[in-house]
């Protein structure tokens, strides 16, 4: 008796365990199925958003998406799609047109009838505000730039924009990947929208899209319901509810689905061969606008006397398997990248070869270059050793691996690389200091092909000291065509040119293995900045 | 007894001062900013942009002046706003301490119930077999990396068996206590298990040492049953030591745990810590901090009041 008074309390706590487990058994199903018949979409998400105003979030804004609709959209194809506009404006179809002042007027003409969650009709007006908003300063929205250039936005009529730019800029058409409310906003100051809590979280949160808000619980998931009142029929959307579970762990994400309670996630490429005979599913390579690179910087002393000589850098890339890395470091899940625009994109350019890899020809071309061997094996000239550090980011373990194989292999032909690791946000200050000499890094561009806030000499974003002024001039001429064959030619000398310049390997395009079951339908991965959802509007869900 | 509380509670002011200003310090020291949050997706941000953003939020003036604005407006009831959300810090704060303070609470009840049962057991069949399997499972819940264990768990659990949900605190639609009770077992087991293995080992030790005093033979002498002198006065002093580690422990209740909160995708406060932390979000980070300070002076004051009740030794004037 005393015995069991004892241990009473142990087995208590076993008891406590084992039976919430039993209940919990056989249940576990039910994730999957529907709840009171309603079909319930469930998405294993990888990370919580910020805010729910996609001008104002620093996150990739899918989630965003299903509930706020912008004049565009980006299909699986890395081209923009019309939305909330019937059509996307082009010289042909006559909705671009140049004015003799060198301005140029572009209208884009709206769908009638489109109402926003609270029944009001979204109008012209709406997108005129949005305008004012994200090109205002302070909007702290990521591409505001993009909207300067636009002078004036005159409303016609309710369901036709005439926006007046001050030139010709090749990105305008992707630009309004959201439009914003002006009747919940009215009266509002910039840095007041900025920091309107009620939009920002859920709480006065309204758009045209397929999808209202339902609920946000905070570091555990948004919910959202069907919207009635869609205006493309009474028939879609044609899922219920969409549930994102934010679930940050990239092994419990891969769990997750494997327990089957959940139609979609994103999972690490290394994973994919965990789930790739998972029953049910299927695991889909999207490849992405992001194009995993090595950056060599000419911008400081050190960095000129080692990369200033573009005979050097070439046979730094030729002594560099690219293939390797595709097919053995990341199991055979990417493809090789030659440029830094996606094939999916319509501006990829063929041609452009990346450098073979062929270590002798590399040593060779250093030894012309007066770089010999010395006692160490390191190569020397004039008493300078050729030896570098690789900046490293914590926590992207595909980086630090990439670069640890440029590391050995660079020791091949005689050259010496060291690591300096940092977690993100330094790796982010020290970045932007231009105080580094190389780099393995990867940037998620969106469907536009402009390449000129990365590569051109005073570039924003150009953090690596690269400077050619005949490559300027050929991105600024390809930034300001309308038009896509006479972008295509340009984006074709843009590309070539970056390859013999060589300040920069794409090495290879960075996938997102989505996982998908098979429940759904009419899924169709995009690999922009604009994500998979881009279409939930006409998802299906067995 | 009272004016002692009073003392202690006083001399946490200027201690908070202190604490305050060591965090701010250390948070600043950190290289980075929050500027950095706008390119962690990989998505490409006009450079500009970011000293734009900085100067919005006020993180380019010097830190003394930052801290001093910091401080004003802590002292009157404000802990600022979060960089990344725009809400205020301390509605974030209130808003995930359910679920943390609800997994560690039962996390704790059951570590407790099952420490001290373990560690008394060990004890007084001390070298027995019980006793080393007892000593073998403390050793393996020490050194068994939380987030392995966890990962282990939803395998055996969420995959396999399919028993139990592996993440988030309720299947979003279904709302029976059941279903939350299922989403609690996994995190809370793995929580415990550390619990139980240390505190089990403290108390082990601590009744061993104990049941060889004089008062504990004495007691025997006097023809007591075993189960008397074990549980009312071995125990009462055994459990001293244990619940000074135990107090300390409880801070933990309102900071959360971090691996197993991110694994399991709880959304309690050690999340939203790491979360903050990454996105350097300032504010955020202060909050969360001071919160987990605060309590750890008072469990601290409170392990000490405990003392006196477990032994009427300790007094104080």
């Amino acid at each position: 008796m005393d015995h069991v008074r004892r241990t009473f309390p142990t087995m208590s706590a076993l008891v406590w365990l084992v039976a919430a487990a039993a209940c919990g058994s056989g249940s576990g199903d039910a994730a999957n199925g529907s709840i009171g018949g309603r079909r319930i979409l469930r998405i294993a998400y990888l990370r919580e958003i910020d805010v729910l105003n996609p001008f104002t979030s620093q996150n990739l804004v899918d989630i965003e998406f299903s509930m706020m609709e912008g004049l565009v959209t980006t299909d699986d194809h890395n081209s923009y799609v019309p939305v909330l506009a019937k059509e996307i404006p082009t010289e042909e179809n006559g909705l671009v047109t140049r004015r003799d002042d060198g301005t140029v007027a572009i209208t884009w003409p709206l769908h009638s009838g489109v109402r926003w969650h609270d029944g009001a009709p979204f109008t012209s007006a709406d997108v005129c505000f949005t305008w004012r908003f994200v090109s205002s300063p302070g909007s702290q929205t990521y591409n505001r730039d993009q909207y300067l250039g636009i002078k004036a936005c005159d409303t016609p009529d309710d369901t036709t924009v005439v926006f007046t730019w001050d030139g010709l800029y090749g990105y305008y058409d992707g630009l309004f990947e959201a439009v914003l409310p002006e009747h919940v906003f009215r009266g509002m100051s910039t840095d007041q929208i900025v920091n309107d809590e009620g939009f920002n979280r859920g709480r006065t949160t309204l758009g045209t899209g397929p999808f209202r808000l339902a609920e946000w619980k905070s570091g555990e998931y948004i919910r959202v319901v069907r919207n009635d009142d869609y205006w493309r029929g009474a028939e879609y959307p044609r899922i219920d509810e969409i549930v994102w579970s934010f679930i940050p762990d990239d092994n419990t994400r891969l769990n997750a689905i494997k327990s089957g309670g959940y139609h979609w996630s994103q999972i690490q490429p290394v994973q994919v061969k965990d789930v790739a005979h998972l029953p049910g599913y299927h695991v889909h390579l999207i490849s992405s606008n992001s194009v995993m690179h090595l950056d060599l910087n000419v911008g400081t002393p050190h960095g000129r006397l080692l990369f200033g000589d573009p005979a050097v850098r070439r046979a730094l890339f030729h002594a560099i398997d690219r293939r390797a890395i595709a097919d053995q470091l990341m199991e055979g899940t990417v493809a090789l990248a030659d440029t830094p625009l996606n094939p999916t994109s319509p501006y990829h350019d063929e041609s452009v070869q990346g450098y073979a890899f062929d270590p002798s020809l590399a040593r060779r071309m250093l030894d012309a270059a007066g770089w010999w061997p010395g006692r160490d094996g390191v190569r020397t000239k004039e008493g300078q050793r050729f030896s570098f550090t690789l900046l490293n980011r914590a926590g992207s373990a595909d980086r630090t691996a990439v670069g640890q194989v440029i590391q050995a292999q660079l020791r091949d032909v005689g050259i010496e690389v060291g690591f300096e690791t940092l977690e993100s946000a330094a790796w982010t200050q020290r970045w932007r200091t231009g105080e580094w000499e190389a780099l393995v890094s990867a940037w998620f561009l969106s469907a536009d092909p402009s390449l000129t806030s990365l590569y051109q000499c005073d570039g924003p974003n150009n953090m690596t000291g690269m400077c050619d002024p005949g490559l300027d001039s050929i991105m600024e001429a390809s930034d300001r065509r309308l038009d896509f064959a006479g972008r295509k030619p340009l984006l074709n000398q843009v590309q070539e040119r970056l390859h013999d310049d060589a300040f920069t390997l794409p090495i290879y395009y960075n996938v997102v293995p989505e996982v998908v079951s098979d429940a759904v339908g009419n899924y169709r991965g995009s690999g922009t900045n604009f994500g998979s959802f881009w279409n939930l509007w006409e998802w299906t869900l067995r | 007894m009272t004016a002692y509380i009073g003392r202690r509670l006083l001399q946490m002011i200027p201690l908070m001062f202190g604490i305050s200003l060591v965090l701010f310090a250390l948070i600043q020291a950190a290289p980075g900013g929050p500027e950095g949050a706008l390119l962690q997706g990989g998505r490409m941000v006009d450079a500009r942009m970011l000293d734009a953003y900085r100067h919005r939020l006020g993180v380019d003036k010097p830190v003394p002046e930052q801290y001093v604005r910091w401080l004003g407006a802590a002292l009157s009831g404000h802990l600022g706003v979060s960089y990344s959300s725009s809400q205020p810090v301390s509605k974030m704060i209130l808003e995930r301490l359910p679920a943390t303070l609800e997994l560690m609470g039962v996390s704790f009840l059951l570590a407790a119930l099952a420490a001290i049962a373990l560690g008394i057991f060990s004890a007084v069949k001390q070298y027995s077999a019980f006793d080393f399997l007892g000593t073998g499972f403390s050793f393996l819940g020490i050194a068994m990396p939380v987030f392995w264990f966890a990962l282990i768990l939803q395998m055996v659990f969420g995959v396999w068996l399919k028993w139990l949900p592996i993440s988030g605190t309720h299947t979003v639609g279904a709302t029976s206590f059941s279903d939350h009770m299922e989403h609690l077992v996994l995190p809370a087991a793995v929580l415990s298990l550390r619990y139980i293995a240390g505190w089990s080992r403290y108390l082990r030790s601590s009744l061993l040492g104990v049941l060889r005093a004089d008062y504990v033979r004495t007691a025997r002498a006097k023809g007591l049953p075993e189960r008397v002198v074990v549980g009312v006065h071995a125990v009462r002093n055994a459990l001293i030591p244990v619940v000074s580690v135990m107090a300390l422990n409880l801070a933990d209740l309102f900071s959360g745990a971090v691996i197993t909160e991110t694994v399991f995708a709880w959304p309690g406060i050690g999340r939203m810590f790491v979360q903050a932390m990454l996105a350097r979000d300032y504010p955020l980070l202060m909050g969360i901090l001071l919160l987990g300070s605060v309590m750890v002076l008072i469990f601290n004051l409170v392990a000490d009041v405990v003392y006196a009740a477990l032994d009427p030794r300790i007094r104080y004037d």
